[in-house]
């Protein structure tokens, strides 16, 4: 009996040993930014199999590694090499570029950023986000400049090109051609947009195109010209009766 | 024929009662822990990570189940003696280690179709539609798990149940390095190694010709004709290591 006690203390007083001891260890100290990332080619070389998983273990990882950094020290150095390894193992992953992306803009480095959106949108080449984000980049953290308006224009002119792309992108591209004097452009787009969008976007389309046009209704028409050759001509016809509801025309 | 399919029947049902479907609830929890922590962290992607650790975590689990019953199947019989009660009737030693090989593939399908039917569900209930991508997935899976079982009891005619385990999972993890051995035999000028190295390509089940992960998560477009090559493969590799298994077994006197 006594030998049973005494047992039943000792373990106990092992088990609170245990507890006491992990419990008394400080926090976990501040992290290196700076982590070493394996080279893609070493997973792809030795797991094929499970380059997916990996990549999605990596991701995880990721996530952790930003959410340690962004509030703390504010670096993210090994950001783009997790970035790397995560989308050559698995190169259609989206989220993956676009939090990295994201997150770097956090960390300052839009330039990087920039990259990774590019090496997303060349991988997947249907995902209008990526020439959408580029463009939204360019716009906000570009050097002041007509060829940054030139540059957002065009990246969101290929988006808006994509499938499936929401239809507010044409406008916004078309506000920004404006801004680089490309007036015939800009009204393609926002025809584009008139074509796509609800009541609200075909007002502002309107808007937009009646704002950018000559004085006079020959000139009005040769600018409107191109027009015609993008869309259907019940649409283009209802398009002028939009810009010109009095028949002026 | 008949003799075959008793002794199937048996090892299914020996198999079965060894609390093998545990593995099915342990995965069950194992996955809705898991399922519940990715949700947290993966920021929105809870479907992908789901459908891939999944995946993973049936051929884990798979694979140990397979390695260690195919391990045992032949030495037990051994051990307890069985064996000489089934050889003194008319029983060919081919029938005997087809049907166990049989038997534990049933074994397997029931384990592995309890396992793909709860990701299955599992995803489903977390993206709102079915992914019938997983199911074929975890079909290719069982595929590759039936050469890990061919080979173990391969290897159990030869050695010990341990060392027969130890074996399957190392062909298992060989199988996965196919790509590089095939890389070896083009490297370098020496004609010995290169012969060496085309030799242990062919000898190692090539388990990485299709990347089926990778498709469920839409990292690529499967080609079905390449998987039916592939399955197709893998069953006559199957037929060759269970026949040499039976050669071996024919030379064992008990």
């Amino acid at each position: 009996m006594l030998r049973r006690v005494v047992t039943v203390i000792l373990v106990l007083a092992c088990a609170g040993g245990v507890i006491a001891y992990q419990a008394t260890r400080r926090g976990k100290a501040p992290a290196n930014p700076r982590v070493f990332v394996p080279s893609p080619t070493f997973f792809l070389d030795f797991s094929p199999s499970f380059r997916t998983s990996i990549a999605d273990a990596y991701y995880l990882y990721m996530i952790q590694y930003y959410g340690e950094h962004v509030s703390g020290d504010g670096r993210l150095d090994s950001l783009p090499a997790m970035t790397r390894l995560v989308t050559t193992l698995s190169p259609h992953f989206t989220r993956a570029y676009l939090f990295s992306a994201f997150g770097l803009i956090d960390a300052g480095r839009p330039d990087v950023a920039y990259e990774i959106l590019q090496k997303g949108f060349k991988a997947n080449p249907g995902e209008w986000r990526f020439p959408a984000y580029l463009a939204f980049f360019i716009y906000t953290f570009g050097e002041k400049g007509p060829v940054k308006n030139e540059l957002a224009a065009d990246w969101y002119q290929k988006a808006a090109a994509i499938p499936g792309s929401p239809s507010y992108l044409p406008r916004l591209a078309a506000r920004l051609l404006v801004k680089t004097g490309e007036r015939e452009k800009a009204i393609l787009m926002w025809g584009q947009a008139y074509l796509a969008g609800d009541k609200y976007a075909r007002k502002k389309s309107v808007n937009g195109i009646r704002s950018v046009l000559p004085e006079g209704r020959e000139a009005s028409l040769k600018v409107l010209a191109p027009l015609s050759d993008t869309m259907p001509e019940a649409d283009f016809k209802a398009l002028l009766a939009d810009l010109f509801p009095e028949g002026k025309l | 024929m008949r003799q075959l399919a008793a002794i199937a029947a048996n090892t299914f049902k020996e198999t079965i009662r060894d609390r093998v479907l545990a593995v099915i609830v342990v995965f069950a929890l194992v996955m809705i822990a898991g399922g519940l922590w990715l949700g947290a962290i993966s920021l929105g992607e809870q479907g992908r990570m789901m459908k891939d650790f999944g995946l993973v975590a049936v051929t884990g689990f798979g694979l140990i189940v397979a390695v260690f019953i195919a391990a045992s199947l032949v030495h037990k019989e051994v051990d307890k003696r069985t064996v000489f009660v089934l050889f003194s009737k008319p029983v060919s030693r081919a029938a005997f280690i087809t049907g166990k090989f049989l038997g534990l593939c049933g074994t397997m399908a029931v384990v592995l179709a309890g396992m793909g039917l709860f990701l299955f569900a599992l995803v489903w209930l977390l993206q709102g539609s079915p992914s019938f991508m997983v199911l074929a997935a975890v079909l290719m899976i069982y595929v590759q798990l039936l050469a890990i079982i061919a080979v173990t009891i391969f290897f159990s005619t030869l050695g010990s149940a341990i060392l027969a385990s130890v074996l399957g999972i190392c062909v298992f993890v060989a199988g996965q390095l196919s790509h590089n051995v095939l890389a070896l035999t083009r490297l370098g000028s020496n004609t010995v190694t290169e012969a060496l190295s085309w030799v242990i390509y062919v000898l190692i089940p090539n388990l990485t010709a299709v990347d089926v992960k990778a498709g469920v998560v839409g990292e690529q477009t499967l080609a079905w004709g390449q998987i039916s090559l592939w399955v197709v493969y893998l069953l006559a590799y199957v037929v060759v290591v269970l026949a040499l298994a039976t050669v071996i077994f024919r030379r064992k006197e008990f």
